[in-house]
């Protein structure tokens, strides 16, 4: 498995960057591997996504549908592209830690 | 021979067992062009280069062309990959035994038998000629392998005149690890199949490559089978939903469309003596909430009794067994007619997904017996409209539409009709696309494409596989203006894999912000021409 470092520590991440083991999430992780996602820092409207996509997965255990995720925390989908501009899935799941979503999605 | 211009040698068959080096290059410039305004350099990139750590993990299956779909970690010794070579030539005997693959047998005996060399197959592979003709991609390339190894090692009779015959190839772990590769690079569209003047089938034999590889080695890409099949029968849908989850998402779907419809939709849950039981793509649920909510609002309206089920794969009509593997599709499809029986419906009727139908509705049959009837929803939706039950304004649908016809569907299932009779009465800009019903070209994701993105395989089916689809589009908006998003455009795509194929070539090129090409199934359209829907389905921003 492949390795993603930040600030001196290693965590392992598949061949698409998600993170292997969704506990060792952390802010300071979700700050880094935003950077590879193109967005330099996180702002409050990136915290509110990111912060229901771990509540989310918290209780259900798998990434939400989008169209959920935009009416629950009240941003239009031409929004989120431009807060995470790799998408909802490949940027801002990535970005809160959630495995890489499966099946014809 | 040698290129008189670049001097490259392409790739005979024999090569595959050979070096250490790749043996096919995919060089932008030799790709087949776009049509304009996405004709420029910029369109066209390089495929991103393999990290020298996947090389080195990944070894010898790396070293086919410089992608990557799935790749086996390089065994540490030369007796482990002998190891595997001898286990590969048993499975190859199993595949050509009655006892073992009674399933697909004489079809690929007579693939195997009956091909003449005659190469007419090559120019209808969509693969082969959007890479610009790269050898490694030719339908027989790979075919030609099997088909040797088959003479050398399978076939009855002398073995030195066989190999002599047949022109012989070395089995090793190259060949092994690289033919792995190479049977994902094929979409298994079988459109080479329906142009061969003696029915060879290259498609089937690459999908039996596959099933030796997984049933055998146990080798097959993650997204497929661990996430896949495995993870469909084990929570209950490959997308990772159990019932609990599903029926979350569904409610929410349900209120979402009541609220603007403005008439209520409700899925019914497991209704015992229900007519109907409709199985679709649980991909929708996530990316495609509307398909679901259109469905439902259109069964309602016809009157139908139906239902859906929340057993294990009951809510998800996928089975990716029939892209690799005989027993994990026997599995699911067992699974899906197990629950119709179950619950005394008189017949499944199959959401927009291709290769739900073709594993449902005929590869099922090889599978199970008194098994209930199969209906398309396509064919539905088509009496649903004709019938007068709803009131409909074509004009709501005013923008250019094109219909895609996914592989599985049209070319191998032969519904051809029933999509355009429904699109020539809401659709007054409907065109067709060159060439379009069963010479369909695949959106370049089928066979699990759509699914796999790992590592450089995305760059590959986006520049590679799916390039004459995304010609095909262009062409058939070509009247319109592509230089603006302000005038839309929807390729109606009415398949859960080829949505998410078109989707991400439809980013890759950045069609959506540049053209205002947008994508969506069929049932959304027919909704968005309801005269009584308080507000459009069709969400240009959601889209």
């Amino acid at each position: 498995m492949p390795d993603f470092e930040y600030n001196g520590k290693t965590v392992s991440v598949d061949e698409d960057g998600f993170i292997e083991d969704p506990d060792v999430w952390n802010e300071e992780l979700a700050a880094a591997l935003a950077k590879g996602e193109g967005v330099d820092a996180l702002t409050d409207e990136h915290w509110n996504i990111v912060n229901y996509l771990r509540n989310y997965y918290q209780q259900f255990g798998i990434a939400p549908m989008v169209r959920k995720l935009c009416k629950e925390t009240k941003t239009p989908l031409k929004r989120v592209y431009e807060l995470f501009p790799s998408g909802p899935a490949k940027g801002a799941c990535k970005v809160a830690g959630l495995p890489k979503p499966t099946g014809c999605v | 021979m040698a290129c008189q211009f670049c001097g490259v040698q392409p790739a005979s068959v024999k090569d595959i067992s050979k070096g250490d080096d790749p043996i096919a290059k995919i060089d932008p410039k030799d790709l087949m062009p776009l049509p304009a305004p996405y004709d420029g350099p910029e369109y066209t990139p390089d495929i991103a280069e393999l990290k020298d750590e996947t090389k080195k993990t990944y070894g010898k299956s790396s070293t086919l062309d410089g992608v990557l779909a799935a790749g086996i970690p390089q065994p540490e010794t030369k007796e482990e990959e002998a190891e595997l070579v001898d286990k590969f030539l048993d499975g190859l005997h199993k595949l050509f035994t009655k006892e073992d693959n009674w399933t697909f047998l004489q079809p690929l005996m007579l693939s195997m038998e009956h091909c003449a060399r005659c190469q007419t197959c090559v120019e209808n592979c969509p693969v082969y000629e959007a890479s610009g003709f790269n050898e490694v991609y030719r339908p027989t390339y790979r075919a030609e392998i099997l088909r040797r190894l088959y003479h050398q090692h399978v076939k009855p009779g002398n073995k030195w005149f066989k190999t002599f015959q047949n022109n012989g190839i070395e089995l090793n772990y190259t060949l092994i690890s690289r033919l792995y590769e190479l049977s994902y690079r094929c979409t298994l569209c079988r459109r080479c199949a329906q142009s061969c003047p003696v029915g060879v089938d290259n498609g089937l034999i690459t999908r039996e490559i596959r099933k030796l590889f997984s049933q055998q080695l146990g080798w097959a890409p993650k997204e497929l089978h661990e996430k896949g099949t495995v993870q469909q029968l084990l929570v209950g849908s490959s997308t990772g939903m159990n019932s609990v989850v599903v029926k979350d998402n569904i409610e929410f779907i349900d209120e979402d469309m009541t609220e603007r419809l403005g008439w209520e939709v409700k899925t019914p849950w497991d209704v015992k003596g229900a007519d109907v039981l409709l199985i679709e793509n649980a991909g929708e649920f996530l990316a495609w909430p509307e398909n679901h909510g259109c469905t439902a609002a259109l069964l309602d309206k016809a009157g139908i009794s139906w239902t859906m089920s929340s057993e294990i794969a009951g809510y998800d009509g996928v089975n990716y067994g029939l892209f690799y593997d005989d027993v994990q599709l026997a599995r699911v499809a067992s699974r899906h007619f197990a629950i119709a029986k179950e619950l005394g419906v008189k017949k499944i009727v199959m959401g927009e997904c291709g290769h739900e139908h073709k594993a449902l509705a005929t590869i099922g049959d090889r599978v199970g017996v008194d098994l209930p009837p199969r209906e398309s929803i396509l064919t539905l939706v088509r009496d649903i409209v004709k019938s007068g039950a709803l009131k409909l304004d074509p004009s709501k649908n005013d923008f250019a539409v094109t219909l895609h016809d996914p592989c599985n569907t049209v070319r191998n299932l032969g519904i051809v009709e029933p999509q355009r009779e429904v699109l020539r009465m809401i659709a007054p800009k409907f065109r067709e696309m060159t060439p379009h019903g069963i010479h369909n070209y695949c959106c370049g994701g089928g066979s699990g494409f759509a699914i796999m993105s790992g590592f450089n395989f995305n760059d590959w089916r986006n520049l590679v596989s799916g390039r004459k689809k995304f010609a095909q589009i262009l062409n058939a908006f070509a009247d319109e203006d592509l230089n603006t998003d302000e005038t839309k455009k929807y390729v109606c795509a009415p398949c859960s894999n080829c949505k998410g194929a078109i989707r991400d070539m439809l980013d890759f090129y950045g069609a959506k912000e540049k053209s205002g090409i947008h994508y969506g199934g069929l049932v959304e359209l027919v909704v968005n021409a309801m005269v009584d829907a308080a507000e459009p389905v069709l969400d240009w921003d959601m889209m």
